[in-house]
């Protein structure tokens, strides 16, 4: 291994002496500005710099009001993460790498029963043993939490019940692991087991004893957790369609499967302050939890985020393991640390719900889109989690990309005997998604057109607003269809190829950033706040909540400072690990991080900017208006050779106050309707994606490869492509294995056979397609120099994609994911015996004749390309709502010109009997429930 | 939980002196006899730069090099390392100085979350140090016992690509690397006519290469 390779900065140069010994180096960026020993500049990246303001940047989208603060330095630019290193050198330290001194270790003592009511605890053999420190039991932490402020249903340990197996019941803290374990397993616990419930179709039935009273109304004394309903549109609209999709899908729970186990170390520190480290999403949430739960103020608990080993949604609750963590080492007076099994952790899930969807699709004569209905039932598990949001994000995230004629959907949430559900990359929208991507690919064989052609004459345009209200700014959707047909020859292969290969599109639509904050009015607190600190050293200090799990928030924090700046990454120092030092932020989930932080930091870092150029105004005597930022410069526009270093504007800006400090808010817009729900789903900007997958289906075993991926994001604007590709292509692979191979398997008892990495399947580095990232910028009005979101929604169009692409491969259509070679091959027998062959290579495979249809949509989705280039670039401001397509008027309320046009967030009286699956929740009356808890 | 035929776990085993060559260092520290080796790097002798993912040889996060062979720490007891040379993630830089394996991991998004990350760095080290010339076949047996959940594996590979071009001399750094990136197995023609998404899954990043060589400059790495 020569030198000449980087370095860790701030180490050696890379040089070698002749006796061998590496040199002392320098940075990899001088001293900055014109006093150091580099006092030459790097010319301005042109081709960074938008063309509106002078760079060489293309623009179709038109200008930016970001534009303005582009110096070149970072944005766009593949930079690798800022916490990189720390990661290839082992230093990065995640949530069992907290080793403090004196610590003890904790284990969890966890229910064998499903359902069972806790008669006594006794806890006295194990503190009988020696070398055991602490023992806590549900009676140490009574109060309730939940990361919903509207259904708080946690305690850290069982208060009454345990509603799963592996629920908490006790804890334990001792010297080291073995004896911790060994006093574990004497904790004798009495149960009286109740009956359980594990199929979700039971939790719509009264039942004795629910496995929750949800507060003070309740569903007849049934399961429910949640129970939604959403009508919009017209529904007559959906009467004699010309072609109609029905299709009940069956979705099995998933799991984050990350890679890292949960961990927490708790330590109540000398001033009796509790310091907790944990791997959090949302360190925010676990912080007001912990105050709840340990009757502690806000104040008094500082939440140490450590490097996450993969959240995905599994770690943005706050788990009752933190609790106990605390509560232990309160009683012990020492440091104690908690590390998950592996099977803990799919005790503890959140992953995705398991479901029953059920959809009907409607199009009319016109190849328009008439109608949707969904039902989805999903199971719950023993938890609410964020379970309320999910039975919203079901339906409503269904409601885009495309023109709807009306939209109708049920759904229903239960509690079940199971792990709780929580969320998981692309939080409640997959598994519709899914279903009604290959709801249109049926529709589309019935029309006789192409899937990509029916789906290209009816997107909503850009700036619009979607049948439930949401507020549509930039809309990559058309482009990233272009993009993916073309870079996947599509008009060569859709139904053009052999028995057992196959090609298949899919879409997705997902929030960046949801428009309400969980515990506050966004019309009084900002969802995200940033801090900048710049002392005398010139570096730049951003303190920010934003927690880096993996995808880069760290770095997308960083790079946004650096550009305003004009600064080198490497000074901007990103402070995010504490609560102490962090303005409150709501953490990793909804995609909100880089659409919100950034734009919180872009504002700080104007601000200091603005001081910045008003120093070097005093000294230079030209206008800030007039100035350049430019690599640790500041100079006249006209004459570079005019100007003074950022140390010494700095310094100048620090005569009268010392250290420069900014703040920068980010708040979301006043948006969305007056529905119940009709926050659910509400987000500052959505994101949209467009994948093809093609897959080779072996009809004698079942077997599927896919193999290729086309995968377009509209994200905006890449702010560090890299990351971006690496955010598609990890999505990607997620959703594969939800679609191919994972699944948690509950078996007739209810028990979780699977609970560890060996048969829950996550796919390997062979199973992985070549996966073409293609990256869409469609320039967002209100995102961060464009930006959007790129975390979860990559992942919701890999599922259709898949399935689709085994449609045209084999020429069967399977509801049922995940697709195994099981089910594939017994829905291969089941054809095989419909059709009378005995040979599956002699399976028919479905072709396509373009009807009439088809030309006719080709003309509409040109027609409507040339609409929505007008309306992106904003040469077109009229008003577009969905509905316009059918011939309406925009400026009208629909209500008035339609008659039929309703919006509804409860059923009539009438409608009740034709409701789906989960719309049965809606047949029991709410009643006050004066017993039990709250 | 509590049975009659219950095992009691403790007193634990006797400890016993176990030493090693941990990362070019002799260690000597004591040990239950009966110790998974994941534990005493992580607990006795500070390389906490071992992961543990599983601890049962699902996850490939715990991996170490033994007397140059990638080994599953967690699934090998302590005594059988005994008087071996171990190298964890730690021991992979020269001093200050990334090992090429780690800088083009940073440098190509073969890390993200980065709990997998010294597992994979392990392995792949340990498969450049006797390949320096792999097929993407080969990385893939080679890392195959290794999950990731962040980068679907795709980077990995181009970063385990890049570091083997610094290994065979062809680049001088990760950045000369990155740019110039040579293709030890060329499956399609370079050329920017090429179709899209037919050599192999970087090909985009590869296309773009192309076109910069044309046109004089790096769309990616400035
Ligand atoms: S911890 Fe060893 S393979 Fe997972
Ligand atoms: S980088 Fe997160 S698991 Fe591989």
């Amino acid at each position: 291994m020569s030198g000449g390779y980087k370095q860790q900065p701030g180490s050696g140069s890379g040089e070698v002496r002749k006796d061998g010994k590496r040199v002392a180096g320098k940075q990899s960026f001088g001293p900055p500005g014109s006093g150091g020993s580099r006092p030459e500049m790097k010319p301005r990246d042109l081709d960074f710099i938008p063309e509106m303001v002078g760079g060489n940047e293309k623009q179709p989208a038109g200008a930016h009001i970001h534009d303005r603060a582009r110096t070149g330095t970072t944005v766009g630019k593949a930079i690798p993460l800022v916490d990189a290193n720390a990661k290839v050198t082992g230093q990065a330290w995640y949530g069992d790498d907290v080793r403090l001194p004196n610590e003890i270790i904790g284990r969890i003592v966890r229910s064998p029963h499903h359902y069972a009511k806790v008669v006594s605890i006794d806890t006295s053999k194990a503190e009988a043993l020696p070398g055991v420190i602490a023992v806590a039991t549900g009676e140490d932490a009574p109060n309730k939490f939940g990361v919903l402020p509207v259904t708080k249903d946690e305690h850290a340990m069982a208060v009454e019940k345990v509603r799963h197996v592996g629920d908490l019941v006790a804890c334990v803290a001792a010297v080291d692991e073995a004896t911790a374990r060994e006093a574990a397993s004497l904790i004798e616990v009495e149960y009286e087991v109740l009956d359980s419930i594990h199929d979700m179709k039971k939790g719509l039935e009264d039942v004795d004893e629910p496995i929750h009273w949800r507060g003070k109304y309740h569903v007849g004394t049934t399961n429910v957790q949640k129970r939604v309903f959403q009508e919009f549109g017209d529904r007559s609209m959906v009467e004699n369609p010309n072609a109609m999709y029905h299709g009940k899908w069956k979705y099995m729970g998933v799991n984050h499967g990350f890679t890292e186990p949960h961990a927490v170390v708790a330590h109540w520190d000398s001033n009796g302050r509790l310091q907790l480290y944990t791997p959090q999403q949302v360190p925010h949430y676990a912080h007001r939890a912990l105050a709840t739960v340990l009757d502690v103020p806000m104040h008094q608990i500082n939440v140490i985020r450590t490097f996450v080993g993969g959240g995905f949604g599994g770690k943005s609750d706050p788990f009752p393991h933190e609790m106990c963590a605390a509560i232990l080492s309160r009683k012990a007076g020492k440091p104690v640390r908690i590390t998950f099994d592996r099977e803990e952790v799919f005790w503890v899930n959140r992953g995705r719900h398991p479901s029953h969807i059920e959809v009907q699709m409607y199009a009319d004569e016109e190849a328009r889109i008439s109608g949707f209905d969904i039902d989805a039932l999903i199971d719950g598990g023993g938890f609410a989690s964020f379970g309320h949001v999910t039975s919203y994000y079901n339906g409503v995230l269904a409601t885009a990309p495309y023109e709807l004629g009306s939209f109708h959907y049920t759904g229903a949430r239960v509690w079940t005997n199971k792990p709780a559900s929580g969320a998981m990359r692309g939080h409640g929208a997959v598994n519709t998604r899914c279903a009604v991507e290959v709801g249109l690919d049926d529709m589309s064989e019935q029309l006789g057109v192409d899937p990509i052609d029916l789906r290209l004459a009816n997107l909503l345009p850009p700036h619009s607003r979607t049948i439930s209200g949401f507020r549509i700014t930039s809309n990559g959707m058309r482009q990233a269809l272009q993009e993916v047909r073309k870079g996947s020859d599509w008009d060569n292969k859709f139904r053009k190829l052999p028995l057992g290969k196959g090609i298949g599109i899919g879409c997705g639509f997902f929030i960046s950033g949801s428009g309400l904050p969980i515990h506050w009015d966004p019309n009084k607190f900002p969802h995200a706040t940033v801090h900048i600190q710049i002392d005398m050293d010139g570096g730049v200090t951003v303190h920010t909540g934003a927690a880096d799990i993996g995808q880069g928030s760290t770095t997308a924090v960083a790079q946004v400072v650096a550009e305003v700046l004009a600064l080198p990454i490497e000074m901007i120092h990103v402070r995010s690990h504490e609560s102490d030092t962090s303005p409150v932020d709501l953490g990793s989930y909804s995609s909100r991080v880089t659409f919100m932080n950034a734009n919180a930091a872009i504002r700080a870092a104007l601000e200091i900017k603005e001081k910045l150029l008003n120093a070097a105004w005093d000294t230079l005597g030209y206008h800030p208006d007039t100035l350049v930022l430019n690599d640790r410069r500041i100079y006249y526009k006209h004459d570079p050779a005019i100007g003074m270093s950022y140390l010494e504007a700095l310094h100048k800006a620090q005569e009268d106050k010392g250290a420069l400090i900014s703040s920068g808010a980010y708040r979301s817009p006043p948006m969305g309707g007056v529905h119940k729900g009709a926050a659910a789903g509400l987000a500052p900007a959505y994101s949209f994606s467009a994948y093809v997958a093609e897959v080779e289906v072996d009809v004698e075993t079942g077997m599927i490869k896919c193999t290729d991926v086309w995968a377009a994001h509209d994200c905006g604007k890449a702010l560090n492509p890299l990351a971006v590709e690496g955010q598609i292509i990890g999505s990607c692979h997620m959703g594969l294995g939800q679609v191919l191979t994972e699944q948690m398997v509950y078996g007739r008892t209810g028990h979780l056979q699977n609970a560890n990495l060996l048969d829950y399947k996550i796919p390997s580095v062979h199973e992985m397609p070549n996966v073409t990232p293609i990256i869409i910028e469609s320039c967002d009005p209100e995102g961060p120099f464009g930006a959007k979101e790129a975390g979860e929604g990559p992942l919701l169009p890999i599922l259709p994609a898949v399935v689709n692409a085994v449609y045209d491969a084999i020429g069967i259509r399977i509801n049922d994911l995940p697709l195994t070679p099981d089910k594939v091959w017994a829905a291969i027998a089941k054809r095989m015996k419909v059709e009378g062959i005995d040979d599956p290579s002699e399976l028919p495979v479905p072709r396509l004749d373009f009807s009439e249809l088809q030309e006719k949509l080709a003309k509409r989705a040109a027609e409507h390309e040339i609409r929505d280039k007008k309306r992106q670039r904003s040469e077109d401001t009229n008003a577009y709502v969905n509905g316009v397509l059918f011939g309406f008027n925009p400026d009208i309320p629909l209500e008035d010109q339609v008659e039929g046009w309703k919006s509804a967030d409860k059923p009539q009286p009438e409608q009740l009997a034709e409701l789906g699956l989960a719309g049965k929740a809606w047949l029991k009356q709410e009643q006050r429930h004066m017993g039990g808890e709250n | 939980m509590v049975g009659d035929e219950y095992v009691s776990m403790i007193p634990a085993a006797t400890s016993e002196v176990w030493s090693a060559e941990v990362n070019g260092q002799v260690r000597e520290v004591l040990a239950p006899s009966n110790a998974i080796l994941l534990d005493v790097l992580r607990d006795k002798t500070g390389c906490l730069g071992v992961k543990r993912g599983c601890d049962m040889g699902t996850c490939g996060c715990c991996t170490v090099m033994i007397d140059g062979q990638p080994r599953l720490s967690c699934l090998t007891m302590a005594q059988d390392a005994n008087g071996s040379s171990i190298t964890t993630v730690e021991g992979l830089a020269d001093g200050a100085h990334l090992a090429p394996i780690q800088q083009c991991f940073a440098e190509h998004g073969g890390s993200q979350c980065g709990f997998c990350t010294p597992g994979f760095l392990v392995a792949s080290q340990a498969l450049l140090n006797t390949n320096s010339n792999p097929s993407d076949a080969e990385i893939a047996c080679a890392i195959e016992g290794n999950l990731c959940r962040c980068t679907g594996y795709q980077q990995i590979i181009e970063s385990i690509q890049a570091a083997a071009a610094i290994h065979r001399g062809e680049a001088e750094s990760a950045q000369a690397a990155s740019d110039a990136h040579p293709d030890p197995h060329p499956s399609g023609p370079e050329e920017p006519t090429m179709p899209p998404g037919h050599a192999r899954g970087n090909h985009v990043w590869r296309l773009q290469t192309a076109a910069w060589k044309r046109f004089g400059r790096s769309p990616k790495r400035r």
